[in-house]
C-alpha cells in the first residue's frame, strides 16, 4: 500500500495531488500532509530505502512511499500515478510524448529553480529567521544531501545573491512567455491534449502570479489557461487539502539553480 | 523512415543515443560532430539544432534534442528490445537514477571534465580565434563554461563541491549495484546506457574513487555492459583512441 507525504497544495505537491486525482486513485493511495518548513520530510518513518527522498534533485516535494521506497520528483510521480491507473495523462505517440517530457524538463530545469528561489525569499525567509537555533538545527540535522542543507541555511539568513534573483525573475518571464506562446494556435492544453506537463507547469507558476504580477499581466491566454486549469475538479480537490487560506504562499527549499550550464 | 545522428565521441551525452540506437538495432546515419574543433557551433549544424549543443537526431524531417529524451523517443518509436521494464515502481526509479545523473552527478563530472581536458585540448589554439569561435556559441550558459575552460578560471569551491559530487554519487552507484544487477532494476534499461556513458572512465579518470577493489560492483557492471555488441558497434563509431583506452580496463577486469 502507498502512502502520498505532501506539502501544502503548491508547486510539486500541487501537480502531484492534482494528478493524483485526475487518475481517480485519491481512494487507493493514501495521502498524509505534512509540514515541509519544519522538515517532517526527512522523518517520514517506515522507510527502508531512503535514497531518493534524501538525494532528489527536486528538493522539498512529495513523497511516495512505495513497499518502503521513497519515492520523489514530481514529474516520475505524475508518471507513476497515471502508469498505474493508466489515466492517460502522456501521450501515446512517441513524438508528442517527447514534446511533453521536453516540456517538463524545461520546467524543472529552469522554471522550478527560479519559482523556488522567489517563493522561497519571499515567504519561507522569515518562517525561518523566526525559528530559534535549536529548532532550526535540529532540521538540518535531519538532512542527508549536503547542498539541500546548504539552501536551507541560506534560505534562513536570506542569502539571496542579486543576480540569481534577478535571473530567476527573468525565467519565470519567460516561462509565462512560453505558455502564452504555446497556447497561441488556439490550443486548450499545452501539448494539445492536457498532459503531465499542465500539472507541472501550473503548481510552479500559479504561485508566481502574486509575486510578479508584471510577468503575466500581458499573457491573456496564460491565464486563461491557468483559469481551466484551476478549474478542474482534480485541481479543485487538491487545493480543498491547503491548511492555510494561501497555500500559494507556502515554499520550502526547492531545486538549486545550474551550477554547469 | 531515415534517422540521422549528430554526435561528437561515444561517451555522456552523444553515447547515450548511439547506444540505444544501436540497442534497437535501428541503422542510422552518422554525423561526427567535432566538439573540439566547435562544429557544433558552425551554421549548418546550427541549422539543426540552433542551440549549438550536440547529440540532436533528425527522425522523419524532425529534430529530437536532450540526450536523456531521445533515448526515451528511440525506445519507444522503434521495434527491438524493450529498454524499459513494464513494472511502474522500476520505471520509477529509472527515471531517478536519469535524472541524478543528467542533474546532480553529471554537471560534475562535466566541470571536472573540462578543466582538466577539454579546456587543455583547445587552450593551444590562437586566442583571437578562439575568441571569435566563443562569440559564436548561442547558448549564454555554454559560452560562460567555455570561457571557463579555456582559461581554466574555475573557482576552487566550485571544483571542490564537483569533487565532493563525484565521490558521494560514486558510492551510492556502488551500493545499488550492490542491490540489483542494473540500474534501478534486474534488466539493462536506459538507466545503464545514461550511466554507462558517463562512468565506464571512472577507473582511469578516479582511480582513487573507482577500480577493482574500491567499487567491486560498478566494475562488475562496467564489464558486463562493456561486452554488450551494441557497446562494441558503438565504440568502434570513436575516431579518437578514447574508446580504445577503456577498451583495455575492460579486459583487465574479470
Ligand atoms: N542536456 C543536453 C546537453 C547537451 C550538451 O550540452 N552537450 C554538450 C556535449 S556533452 C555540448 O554540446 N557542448 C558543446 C558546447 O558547449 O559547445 C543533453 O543531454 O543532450
Amino acid at each position: 500500500m502507498a502512502v502520498l507525504y505532501h506539502g501544502e497544495p503548491n508547486g510539486p505537491s500541487l501537480s502531484v495531488l492534482a494528478v493524483l486525482a485526475e487518475c481517480g486513485l485519491e481512494d487507493q493511495i493514501e495521502t498524509r500532509a505534512i509540514n515541509l518548513l519544519a522538515g517532517e520530510r526527512h522523518t517520514i518513518p517506515g522507510i527502508t530505502e531512503p535514497l531518493a527522498r534524501d538525494l532528489g534533485v527536486e528538493g522539498e516535494g512529495p513523497v511516495l512511499v512505495v513497499d518502503g521506497e521513497a519515492c520523489q520528483e514530481s514529474v516520475f510521480l505524475a508518471q507513476y500515478l497515471d502508469e498505474a491507473a493508466g489515466a492517460g495523462l502522456q501521450p501515446k505517440d512517441a513524438y508528442t510524448h517527447w514534446q511533453m517530457m521536453m516540456w517538463c524538463r524545461r520546467i524543472t530545469e529552469r522554471c522550478a529553480p527560479a519559482a523556488a528561489f522567489l517563493g522561497n525569499r519571499a515567504y519561507a525567509t522569515p518562517v525561518l529567521a523566526a525559528m530559534d537555533d535549536p529548532s532550526f538545527d535540529a532540521i538540518t540535522a535531519s538532512i542527508a544531501s549536503a547542498d539541500l542543507r546548504q539552501r536551507w541555511a541560506d534560505t534562513r539568513s536570506g542569502a539571496f545573491p542579486e543576480t540569481a534573483q534577478a535571473d530567476s525573475q527573468v525565467k519565470i518571464a519567460d516561462a509565462a512567455a512560453l505558455v502564452e506562446t504555446q497556447l497561441g494556435d488556439g490550443r486548450e492544453w499545452l501539448i494539445g491534449p492536457l498532459t503531465i506537463a499542465d500539472f507541472e507547469t501550473y503548481g510552479w507558476l500559479v504561485g508566481m502570479v502574486d509575486l510578479m504580477p508584471d510577468a503575466f499581466a500581458d499573457r491573456p491566454l496564460a491565464k486563461a489557461w491557468m483559469a481551466r486549469m484551476t478549474a478542474r475538479p482534480s485541481v479543485q480537490s487538491a487545493l480543498a487539502r491547503a491548511g492555510t487560506a494561501h497555500p500559494e504562499r507556502v515554499w520550502a527549499p526547492g531545486p538549486e539553480i545550474n551550477r554547469w550550464g | 523512415m531515415s534517422v540521422a545522428l549528430y554526435h561528437w565521441e561515444p561517451n555522456a551525452n552523444s553515447g547515450k543515443p548511439m547506444l540505444a540506437l544501436m540497442e534497437k538495432g535501428v541503422t542510422f546515419d552518422s554525423h561526427y560532430i567535432d566538439m573540439l574543433a566547435f562544429d557544433q557551433h558552425k551554421p549548418e549544424y546550427l541549422a539543426i539544432n540552433p542551440q549549438g549543443t550536440i547529440p540532436a537526431m533528425v527522425h522523419n524531417g524532425r529534430v529530437l534534442v536532450e540526450s536523456t529524451a531521445i533515448m526515451e523517443y528511440v525506445n519507444e518509436a522503434f521495434a527491438g528490445p524493450a529498454l524499459m521494464p513494464d513494472n511502474p515502481l522500476e520505471r520509477w526509479r529509472i527515471r531517478w537514477w536519469m535524472k541524478f545523473m543528467d542533474q546532480w552527478l553529471g554537471p560534475s563530472f562535466s566541470m571536472i571534465g573540462w578543466s582538466v581536458f577539454v579546456g587543455p585540448m583547445v587552450r593551444k589554439r590562437d586566442p583571437a580565434e578562439l575568441e571569435a569561435a566563443i562569440d559564436r556559441i548561442p547558448l549564454p550558459e555554454r559560452r560562460v563554461a567555455w570561457r571557463k575552460a579555456i582559461s581554466g578560471q574555475f573557482g576552487e569551491a566550485e571544483l571542490a563541491e564537483s569533487r565532493r559530487r563525484v565521490a558521494f554519487g560514486i558510492a551510492l552507484l556502488e551500493e545499488e549495484l550492490g542491490k540489483r544487477d542494473y540500474v534501478g532494476s534486474n534488466a539493462y534499461s536506459l538507466a545503464d546506457i545514461n550511466i554507462f556513458n558517463s562512468t565506464y572512465s571512472l577507473p582511469l579518470s578516479q582511480p582513487d574513487l573507482a577500480g577493482r577493489d574500491k567499487t567491486p560492483n560498478i566494475m562488475r557492471w562496467l564489464k558486463r555492459v562493456y561486452q554488450r555488441e551494441a557497446v562494441k558497434r558503438t565504440w568502434a563509431m570513436g575516431r579518437t583512441d578514447l574508446a580504445h583506452r577503456y577498451s583495455l580496463i575492460m579486459e583487465g577486469i574479470d
